[in-house]
C-alpha cells in the first residue's frame, strides 16, 4: 500500500510539479538544436523569450543560435537579415543582462562573424571593438574557460594574420582546458561548451 | 479502521487525479493552417504561436502547421518569419482552423526599391555603397583626402589646380557641405592658384559621406548642383593613442570613452619648407605653406538621444611671388587665414514614433590677402539654425518638417595705393520644409518634398518643389527619376558688390539605372540641368562699378557611369567611372553661350586595390583622364574657343602592416610625370607682331612624394590607424 502511494506521488511529481513550463520549454529547445534543428529550436526559444519577458537566456539563444548559424553563410542578403534579428535579440538580452559574461561573448562572436565574413572591410571597422570587448571580459572574468578559450581564438587569429608567434596564446589554451574540467555555469542552462573546442584549437596550433 | 478508510480516500482521489489528466489533455484544442508569401508560395520555418504562451510550432515545407494549445477563448495568433512583416489575429481558439495566412514582405529588408537617381552613399552598411569610409584613405589619388575620393566618382570635372568638387557642369561653389545636417560655410583650406586645395575635416571623424550629384531631398538648400553630407562617428571604439610622422608634418590624436561620453582630440601641424627645399616646385615661395589645425568631437548619450559638439580651428600662411606674363617680376602673394568651425546637434527619440533633430553652426574666417600692393582683409562670421521633426506612421510611411535659418555677416577692408574701400553685407535666409517618404510595396517606393526659402537681402520668396520615384525592374535591378527645383544665392565675391540681384536656379531632371548584385554594382545616369538667374557683370572682374544682372542662363546634360566589382579578382577590389558632359552657359561677362573652363567633355577615373596577404601590404592604383578644358585665345576670332590637351594622372599608393598597430604608407602621385596643362594666361597687351603671347598655367609640381608613419597606442594593442591615412 505504502508503495503505491509512493509510485503514486512520485509519478505526480514528475510529470508535473519538477519542471516548470520555462525550464521544459528552454530543455527542449536546446534539444531541438542539439538535434539539428536551429531554426526550429529559434522559434521555440523566440516563443519562450516572448512569454518570459524577464528571462534574458530565450533571448540571448535566438541570438547565439543565429550568430553561430551566420559564420560561412554565403547568401549575402540572407546574412544581412539574420544578423540583424541576431543583433534584435542580443540587444533584448543586454537590457535583461548586460553584466552577464556571457552575453559579452556573444555580442564579440557577432562582430566577429563581419569580420570573418569580409576582413578587408570589417576588419578594420570591428576588430578593434572585439578585443575591447574581450579585454573587459577577462577582466571581470579572468578563471572563466569560456572567456579564455573565446579570447585566446580571437587573438590567435590576428597572431596568425600579422604572423605574430602563437605561444602565449597556447599557454591560454591550457588553463581554458584545465578551468573546463571543474567549471560550473552560473545556472541552469546556460551555455557551458568549449572543452573539445579549446583541444582542437590547441591540437591544431600548438606543438 | 478509521486510518485505512482515510488511505483509501487518498489514493482514490489520487487516481482520480491521475486519470482526470488525461482528460485535461485530451481537451486541448488544435490549432492548423498554412502560411505563405502574398503570391502563394509557401513559407518553410515560419513561427506560429499564442501570444504569451508556449503554443507553437514551426511551419512545414507546404506552409502547413499544426499544434494543440490548452488555452482557451480569445486569444491571439502570432506568426512570424525573417524579412516578413509579423501577422497576429485575435479570435477564439476554436475557431483558429485552417487559417490561410498570407505574409507581407518587410519594407525594411535589404531587398526594397531605394531610391538612388544622383545620390552616392559611402558607407558600411549600405549594400548600395559605392565607397567605403576606409576608401576615402586608401584611394591612391585621394591622399586622405575625402575631396578627392569623391573626384573618382562620375559627375565630377577634372579641374586639377582647383581641387574642389565641381559637379556636372556647374562651378565648386554649387556644392554645399554639411557635417551632421548642418551647413559647414567654409570646408576647404586655402592654397595658391596652382595647387589644389583639400578639405579642412580629417576623414577619420565621418562613418557616413553621402554624395548626391542632383535631385536631393528638399532638406537642403542653398546649393544650385550637389550636396555632400558628412556624419560623424557616433561612438569611437575605443580609447587611444595616435601618432603620425610624415613626409610633410605630424600629427596626434586621442580618444577618451566614458560610460556614456567620448571625446576626441586632434592636433596637426604642416610645413612644406623641408619638402619644397628637397623638391623644389615652380612656386617662389618665400614662405612655404604652413599649417596647424586642431579637432574635437565630444559625444554623450542620453537616454533617448545623442548630443555632439564639434569643433575645428586651423590656421594657414604662405608668402610667394607668382607668376604673371605681364609682370616679369610677377605678383607678390601673402595670406593668412584664421578659421573656426563649431557645430552641436542633438538627435532624439520622442514618444509615438516622433524623432527629433536640432542643431546649430558658427564659423569665423578671417582671411588676410597681400596682392603686390593691395591689402585685403575678408572677414565672415556665419550661423546655421536646424530643426527638424519625422514621424514614423508605418515601416510604409514615413514624414518629416523642419526649419532652418542661415545667417550671414561679411565684411571687406581693401587697402589699395590711393584708396580704402569697405565692402559688407548681411545675408538672413529662412527656409522651412517638408518631405514624405512613401513605399507602396517592395518594388515602388516615392519621395515628395517642398522648400520654400525667404531671403532678407533679395527680400524674395522662393518655393522648390522635389519629388523622386524608384521601382524594381527585376531582382538586383532598379530604376528611378527625380526632377527638383533648387536655388543658391551668388557668393560673397558679388553680394560684396551688390545686394540688387535674384536667387540663381537650377532644375533638375535625373533618370538612373542600377544593378546591385554579389559584390557588384553597376550604375547608369542621364541626367539634364537647367541654369536661370545667373549672374553678369560687363567688366573683366566683378568690381565696385559693374553692371550686375541676373539675366545668366545655361544648361547642362550628360551621362554618368559607375561600375565596382570586388568579386571577380580575388583580394582585388576596383571601381570605373565616366562622365560624359555637354555644358554651356551665358554669365559672368561671357560675350555669348559658351563651355565654362571647368565643364570638360569626357572624365575617366579608374581605381584599384590589391591585398597581398603574405606582404601585408595593400597596393593601390588611380589613373585620372580628363579631356581638354576651354580657353579663349585672343590671336584669332571667337571666345573659349580652343581646348587644352587632354589631362593625366597614375597615382600609386602601398600601405604595408608592420604590425596590428604599425603603419607604413608610401604615396607618388602622377608617377610618369605627365606635363598637364591647366590653361593658359594671355598677355593683355600684343607683341610687336600684333601677337598675344600666353603663359602655360601648370601644376606648382607635376609630381607629389608622401610618406608616412603611422602609430596607435591601445591597451589591447590592435587598433591602428589604416583608416586615417
Amino acid at each position: 500500500m505504502k508503495n503505491i502511494i509512493i509510485i503514486i506521488i512520485s509519478l505526480i511529481t514528475f510529470s508535473g510539479i519538477s519542471q516548470t513550463p520555462y525550464e521544459k520549454g528552454m530543455q527542449k529547445a536546446l534539444d531541438l538544436w542539439e538535434a539539428k534543428k536551429p531554426m526550429e529550436a529559434v522559434n521555440l526559444f523566440e516563443r519562450i523569450s516572448k512569454a518570459e519577458p524577464d528571462e534574458w537566456l530565450p533571448s540571448f539563444y535566438v541570438s547565439y543560435i543565429l550568430v553561430v548559424n551566420s559564420f560561412g553563410e554565403t547568401d549575402e542578403t540572407k546574412l544581412k537579415n539574420q544578423m540583424d534579428k541576431a543583433l534584435n535579440y542580443l540587444n533584448d538580452s543586454k537590457v535583461l543582462a548586460k553584466d552577464e559574461i556571457e552575453v559579452m561573448l556573444l555580442d564579440a562572436l557577432w562582430y566577429t562573424v563581419w569580420v570573418a565574413q569580409d576582413g578587408a572591410v570589417y576588419g578594420m571597422k570591428y576588430g578593434g571593438k572585439v578585443s575591447e570587448i574581450y579585454q573587459t571580459a577577462i577582466t571581470k572574468a579572468p578563471n572563466n574557460p569560456r572567456v579564455i578559450l573565446n579570447k585566446a581564438e580571437w587573438d590567435i587569429g590576428g597572431a596568425k594574420f600579422f604572423g605574430k608567434p602563437i605561444d602565449p596564446y597556447c599557454n591560454e589554451l591550457k588553463k581554458a582546458i584545465v578551468l573546463f574540467k571543474d567549471y560550473q555555469p552560473t545556472g541552469k542552462f546556460y551555455p557551458m561548451g568549449g572543452l573539445q573546442r579549446a583541444k582542437d584549437l590547441l591540437a591544431e596550433n600548438c606543438n | 479502521m478509521k486510518v485505512l478508510k482515510n488511505q483509501i480516500t487518498i489514493i482514490f482521489l489520487l487516481i482520480l487525479l491521475i486519470t482526470l489528466m488525461p482528460f485535461v489533455a485530451f481537451s486541448q484544442t488544435i490549432i492548423s493552417g498554412t502560411v505563405s508569401e502574398n503570391n502563394g508560395t509557401p513559407i518553410l520555418g515560419a513561427n506560429i504561436y499564442l501570444e504569451g504562451t508556449y503554443d507553437g510550432t514551426s511551419s512545414d515545407e507546404n506552409g502547413n502547421f499544426s499544434f494543440e494549445t490548452s488555452e482557451g477563448g480569445m486569444q491571439t495568433l502570432i506568426v512570424s518569419f525573417l524579412s516578413f512583416e509579423e501577422f497576429s489575429i485575435s479570435k477564439d481558439v476554436s475557431e483558429m482552423k485552417n487559417l490561410q495566412i498570407k505574409l507581407r514582405e518587410d519594407v525594411n529588408s535589404l531587398e526594397t526599391v531605394v531610391i538612388s537617381a544622383g545620390t552616392f552613399e559611402a558607407s558600411d552598411n549600405s549594400k548600395v555603397s559605392v565607397l567605403k569610409p576606409l576608401d576615402v584613405v586608401t584611394t591612391a589619388s585621394a591622399l586622405g583626402d575625402f575631396v578627392g575620393a569623391l573626384q573618382t566618382l562620375p559627375g565630377t570635372t577634372t579641374v586639377a589646380e582647383d581641387g574642389r568638387l565641381f559637379v556636372r557642369g556647374g562651378d565648386a561653389d554649387e556644392t554645399q557641405i554639411f557635417i551632421d545636417g548642418i551647413r559647414v560655410f567654409t570646408p576647404y583650406t586655402p592654397t595658391t592658384n596652382n595647387t589644389p586645395t583639400r578639405g579642412r575635416y580629417s576623414p577619420f571623424l565621418f562613418d557616413g559621406i553621402t554624395f548626391s550629384t542632383g535631385g536631393y531631398s528638399s532638406e537642403y538648400g542653398q546649393a544650385l548642383s550637389s550636396v555632400l553630407l558628412l556624419n560623424t562617428i557616433d561612438e569611437p571604439v575605443q580609447e587611444k593613442t595616435d601618432i603620425s610622422i610624415m613626409s610633410v608634418g605630424l600629427g596626434l590624436g586621442n580618444t577618451q570613452k566614458w560610460e556614456k561620453a567620448s571625446l576626441s582630440v586632434n592636433a596637426s601641424y604642416i610645413n612644406l619648407a623641408p619638402y619644397i627645399a628637397l623638391l623644389p616646385d615652380r612656386n617662389d615661395w618665400e614662405k612655404p605653406y604652413e599649417a596647424a589645425s586642431g579637432e574635437t568631437v565630444f559625444r554623450r548619450k542620453f537616454e533617448n538621444g545623442l548630443l555632439k559638439i564639434y569643433a575645428a580651428f586651423d590656421t594657414t600662411n604662405f608668402e610667394l611671388t607668382q607668376e604673371d606674363i605681364d609682370l616679369p617680376n610677377g605678383i607678390h602673394y601673402q595670406l593668412n587665414n584664421n578659421n573656426f568651425y563649431s557645430n552641436a546637434s542633438y538627435s532624439g527619440s520622442l514618444s509615438n514614433n516622433w524623432k527629433l533633430f536640432g542643431g546649430v553652426s558658427y564659423s569665423y574666417a578671417k582671411t588676410k590677402l597681400t596682392l603686390a600692393n593691395d591689402k585685403i582683409n575678408d572677414l565672415e562670421n556665419a550661423a546655421h539654425l536646424k530643426f527638424k521633426l519625422r514621424k514614423h506612421f508605418s515601416s510604409r510611411f514615413k514624414m518629416s518638417f523642419g526649419a532652418e535659418q542661415f545667417l550671414t555677416d561679411f565684411t571687406e577692408d581693401f587697402t589699395g595705393e590711393n584708396i580704402i574701400i569697405n565692402l559688407g553685407f548681411n545675408n538672413n535666409i529662412s527656409a522651412a520644409f517638408t518631405e514624405a517618404d512613401i513605399i507602396f510595396t517592395k518594388k515602388v517606393a516615392l519621395k515628395l518634398g517642398v522648400r520654400g526659402e525667404y531671403s532678407n537681402l533679395f527680400k524674395e520668396f522662393t518655393f522648390s518643389p522635389r519629388a523622386s520615384f524608384a521601382i524594381k525592374t527585376g531582382k538586383d535591378s532598379q530604376l528611378s527619376i527625380a526632377y527638383g527645383d533648387f536655388y543658391q544665392q551668388p557668393t560673397n565675391t558679388i553680394l560684396k558688390y551688390t545686394q540688387d540681384l535674384q536667387a540663381q536656379k537650377t532644375q533638375h531632371y535625373i533618370a538612373n539605372y542600377q544593378y546591385v548584385a554579389n559584390n557588384r554594382i553597376f550604375r547608369a545616369e542621364i541626367y539634364r540641368k537647367e541654369y536661370k538667374n545667373l549672374v553678369t557683370y560687363d567688366t573683366e572682374n566683378p568690381v565696385f562699378s559693374s553692371d550686375f544682372t541676373s539675366n545668366g542662363d545655361g544648361f547642362a546634360q550628360g551621362l554618368d557611369l559607375f561600375w565596382r566589382d570586388n568579386k571577380t579578382f580575388k583580394d582585388m577590389d576596383y571601381w570605373v567611372s565616366y562622365s560624359y558632359l555637354d555644358s554651356e552657359r551665358e554669365y559672368q561677362n561671357y560675350p555669348i553661350i559658351a563651355t565654362p573652363p571647368f565643364a570638360n567633355t569626357h572624365n575617366l577615373s579608374v581605381v584599384a586595390k590589391y591585398w597581398i596577404e603574405d606582404w601585408k601590404s595593400q597596393f593601390g592604383f588611380s589613373y585620372q583622364f580628363g579631356s581638354g578644358r576651354t580657353y579663349t585665345n585672343p590671336n584669332i576670332e571667337g571666345f573659349l574657343q580652343e581646348k587644352t590637351k587632354n589631362y593625366n594622372s597614375v597615382s600609386l599608393n602601398w600601405a604595408y602592416l608592420i604590425s596590428p598597430q604599425k603603419i607604413l604608407y608610401a604615396s607618388i602621385n602622377n608617377v610618369f610625370a605627365f606635363k598637364n596643362i591647366n590653361g593658359y594666361q594671355y598677355s593683355r597687351i600684343p607683341d610687336a607682331n600684333g601677337n598675344f603671347n600666353r603663359r602655360a598655367l601648370l601644376p606648382a609640381a607635376d609630381q607629389f612624394f608622401f610618406v608616412g608613419f603611422f602609430w596607435t597606442i591601445s591597451d589591447d594593442g590592435v587598433e591602428n590607424q589604416l583608416d586615417n591615412l
